[in-house]
């Protein structure tokens, strides 16, 4: 097959493999029953377990904070206790950050994707992917018994010392993150091996997709990162169990280390959330724009520099909690810089989409969608980097806006974007375009509603897990909660036609998009084994202005290694074929 | 397609999704450096808690240290030092598919890691007699130190953790020996012992800092 | 077959010796009083000469991959900043505020 040449290159006999676009037998039918779906090893089908899973945490963490909007209609009690309140709290922040927006991309479209944009059968370690569902799912039962047997209303942060006193159940609740964190681990071990060692032939580093540099970059924070927050909640478990006192001021420890040691993780955190919705919006943009990403190097390389410099911010988050004032201004310095390299992407998507020729399809409204609501983010997130403004914003609703803003009109934006484009590829239907148009203009209005009002409240002094507040900030609370509730009708209606589409939905065909890149060459759904072929790659992922034929080029056998028996005849033709 | 995982042509071991051993070895090993930088971290963070605690009291970390027997340490340092010779030979035996040379050396370096254990025990149980017990449990009056129970408890967790990775070395040790005894291993494949073995050795290397520092405070 | 470097048992006992002789100095340099914070220095010097060889020839990172290699630094860079950074605020936790 491959004969190889005196000197170094390898001559490989490549031909055109046009994808079936009806396939008969795909990923979804190729084994049946729930046996098959519960022990698989195929990084598709773990792709969208992962996927039902953080919809189910979505739809959780979505109710709590429908629950928590409705209670602060009214200054005082609406109709929960204040303590029930800090629970709920408490698990909207947990549950959204742990168990949807951390492995959201990762997981969920990562694991599906990332082998597809390879070239890949699988990744490095499927049965450790499997592995990192199911501790994923562990991590969730304990959180699920922390919250029926007591709860914990220590804020998603569990600072101490009170989280190493109050009754409720942090024990179940740390341990659960712990080993909610080992899944985390894996996943990133798992991409960054693939990604080196498992490249189809062709595929080299300045042809790799964006969405994979930036899977690789939050891969690399995972790894880096996890540890450091399982080793803080086993530190925190055994202050609750023995007493050791490192962080607690009664037993002579220090709860400012508690903090450093916390933020270590969930600010790079924050990055692991982020980033794959990058790599997303990049796929996104290039494809609706039907054009070569403007600046490949600096949005791959930016990536990477927010990964190294997001480990250096971690103590803007403690402006307020008695760092000693040289750490606080190194901290606000770096902040700064960690803006420049998201900043460097933003105009490279615009710079993408100038003179493109845009197709206005629902991926491309929530990337612009993502676009305006991130770079308000954004912003919000320098001012609060810097320390003076910061002691009078610290743990008001502007930061609770600013959040928002990057992990909901951000990442969620992102994550859906990614949804409504690989959707064709995960189930080989398309849905409503009409419906999911109207959905994504619900939800921005509704976005805006519920979070704008709550920049102006915090800057006017509302202090944020404040269960009782101030007459003044009434009718900005309710104007909030009127937006949640949109948001909500919003998300529905993308539950339903997107259940409508799996159910009825048209058929799909290879490449509804017109994409260049690697997985829309292959039939959808995606086959067993995601190609027939061994492909290869010639071109870089985004050169709409070469002909589709070329990116269709795989190693001339009739199999891809696994039906080795059967003959078929192959054309005798050497590098490429013109289309 | 009957068995995915092996395919005609490729030696049994290979997987499907690799396209050959040399690819599926590099991989694995890849995977496991990443792990252990993964481990690093996660004693990094006791360690951090260490030298902060160290540099804010340093008379504590002083006098607590001579409850330490410095004998000892330097005992578990050597048979860790030892075992991690061991566990370099088996792994040498199985690249020159000599199986019962794997067994032996695997044997010796389990071994080696339950004296350490035993080790660890007696010195807890010395400590447990005096009343040097974690967090607040401590209730030994011998040290002139209002934090003397950090020092200690900082001690616990950190050799605590690192037992608990001996211990589950000594597992992994033992699933081998099960595996080569079946004669899943040769100079083809012997990939479970390399990546074990790294994983031993990081074991052995945590301790390599945690003597110094927890033994030999002067 | 690449990557599998394998080490002569004369060359691993060798490589095991010199860690027997640099614990039994770890030891021996605590016989002596040096005065800090040079009594550290040496400490750490010694363990991490010691990991070293652990590390390049019992876990053969000499003969590896690179990157297994940059894997290993990494994480110690990561680990220095973590203790690093944090150091800057609890070091320095007793100053003043600043007089500007």
């Amino acid at each position: 097959m491959a004969t190889a040449e005196a000197s170094n290159i390898k001559r490989l006999q490549v031909k055109r493999f046009k994808p079936d676009e009806s396939p008969k037998e795909h990923y979804l039918n190729a084994e049946k029953g729930l046996w098959s779906w519960l022990t698989t090893v195929d990084h598709k089908r773990i792709g969208l377990m992962y996927l039902g899973s953080i919809a189910l945490f979505f739809l959780i963490g979505g109710i709590l904070a429908l629950v928590l909007r409705t209670e602060l209609l009214t200054p005082t009690r609406s109709f929960i206790e204040a303590d029930t309140y800090n629970q709920i709290f408490t698990l909207h922040g947990a549950i959204m950050i742990f168990f949807f927006l951390v492995p959201s991309v990762p997981a969920a479209l990562g694991n599906f994707i990332l082998p597809l944009q390879l070239g890949a059968k699988d990744v490095a370690f499927p049965r450790l992917n499997l592995a990192s569902f199911y501790i994923y799912t562990i991590g969730a039962i304990f959180t699920l018994i922390a919250i029926f047997t007591g709860g914990i209303d220590t804020g998603w942060t569990f600072y101490t010392p009170y989280s190493a006193e109050t009754s409720t159940n942090v024990m179940m609740m740390t341990l659960g993150i712990f080993i909610l964190g080992f899944s985390s681990i894996l996943t990133g071990v798992n991409f960054i091996v693939t990604i080196h060692k498992m490249r189809a032939p062709g595929l080299t580093w300045n042809k790799l997709p964006l969405n994979i540099w930036a899977l690789y970059a939050t891969s690399i924070i995972q790894v880096l990162a996890t540890p450091v927050l399982a080793i803080t909640v086993l530190l925190l478990a055994m202050e609750r169990a023995l007493g050791i006192g490192i962080f607690d001021p009664a037993l002579g420890g220090d709860p400012v280390l508690y903090q450093h040691f916390f933020w270590f993780y969930s600010h790079p955190a924050v990055y692991i959330m982020i980033v794959p919705g990058f790599g997303v919006i990049s796929e996104v943009i290039s494809t609706f724009s039907r054009k070569t990403i403007f600046g490949y190097w600096a949005i791959a390389l930016s990536s990477l520099a927010i990964a190294f410099i997001g480990f250096l911010v971690w103590g803007h988050h403690m402006f307020t909690a008695g760092q000693s004032s040289l750490a606080s201004m190194v901290f606000s310095f770096l902040t700064f810089l960690v803006g420049i390299p998201t900043g460097i992407k933003i105009f490279n998507w615009l710079a993408t989409m100038y003179k493109g020729s845009i197709d206005m399809k629902t991926p491309m409204l929530y990337a612009m969608v993502f676009l305006f609501l991130f770079t308000i983010g954004g912003f919000t997130g320098i001012m609060l980097g810097a320390l003076v403004v910061d002691i009078h914003l610290h743990d008001t609703y502007y930061v609770v806006a600013h959040f928002h803003y990057v992990m909901m009109g951000g990442m969620v934006m992102a994550f859906l974007a990614g949804i409504h484009y690989w959707w064709p590829k995960m189930f080989g239907k398309m849905y409503s375009e009409f419906w999911a148009k109207i959905a994504c203009g619900i939800i921005f209005v509704g976005f805006n509603m519920t979070f704008l009002p709550q920049f102006i409240m915090g800057a006017q002094g509302m202090p944020r897990r404040y269960y009782n507040y101030i007459d003044q900030f009434q009718p900005f609370h309710q104007f909030s909660t009127m937006g949640s509730y949109v948001l909500g009708v919003g998300f529905l209606i993308i539950a339903a036609y997107l259940i409508h589409s799996l159910l009825r939905g048209k058929e799909a065909g290879s490449n509804p998009w017109g994409s260049r890149a690697l997985e829309w060459q292959t039939s959808s759904p995606a086959p067993h084994h995601n190609f027939e072929h061994t492909p290869v790659i010639i071109n870089g992922p985004y050169d709409y202005h070469k002909p589709m034929a070329e990116f269709q080029l795989g190693i001339a056998h009739s199999h891809n290694g696994h039906h080795e028996g059967e003959k078929v005849d192959v054309e005798t033709t050497t590098a490429q074929e013109k289309a | 397609m009957s068995d995915p995982s092996a395919v005609k042509g490729k030696p049994k071991h290979v997987k499907h999704y690799f396209v050959d051993s040399d690819q599926q070895f590099e991989a694995s090993k890849m995977g496991m450096w990443v792990f252990l930088v993964t481990e690093i971290l996660f004693f990094g963070g006791l360690f951090a808690a260490y030298i902060v605690y160290r540099s804010w009291y340093p008379d504590l970390y002083l006098q607590a240290s001579t409850e330490l027997d410095t004998f000892w340490g330097a005992v578990n340092t050597a048979v860790l030092i030892g075992s991690s010779l061991t566990v370099a030979m088996s792994i040498r035996s199985a690249q020159l598919n000599q199986i019962k040379g794997l067994i032996t050396n695997l044997y010796i370096t389990i071994s080696l890691a339950c004296v350490f254990m035993v080790i660890k025990f007696f010195e807890y149980t010395h400590k447990f007699d005096k009343g040097i017990f974690p967090g607040e449990y401590y209730t030994y009056e011998g040290i002139a130190h209002e934090k003397a129970n950090i020092f200690f408890s900082i001690y616990y967790m950190m050799t605590g953790l690192h037992g608990i990775h001996v211990i589950i070395g000594i597992g992994l040790m033992l699933f081998l020996v099960v595996k080569a005894k079946k004669g899943a291993f040769s100079a083809e494949y012997y990939t479970p012992v390399e990546i074990t073995g790294l994983y031993w050795h990081l074991v052995d290397v945590i301790w390599i800092f945690l003597f110094p520092l927890l033994y030999l405070i002067d | 077959m690449s990557g599998h470097h394998i080490s002569s048992a004369k060359f691993l006992w060798a490589v095991g010796s010199s860690l027997f002789v640099l614990t039994f100095l770890t030891v021996a340099v605590t016989w002596f009083h040096i005065p800090g914070p040079w009594n550290i220095i040496v400490a750490i010097g010694i363990a991490v000469a010691k990991a070293m060889i652990v590390v390049a020839f019992f876990m053969n990172l000499w003969w590896d991959s690179k990157f297994n290699s940059m894997l290993f630094v990494m994480s110690i860079i990561f680990f220095l900043l973590l203790i690093g950074i944090t150091l800057l605020d609890t070091l320095y936790r007793v100053d003043p505020v600043p007089s500007f």
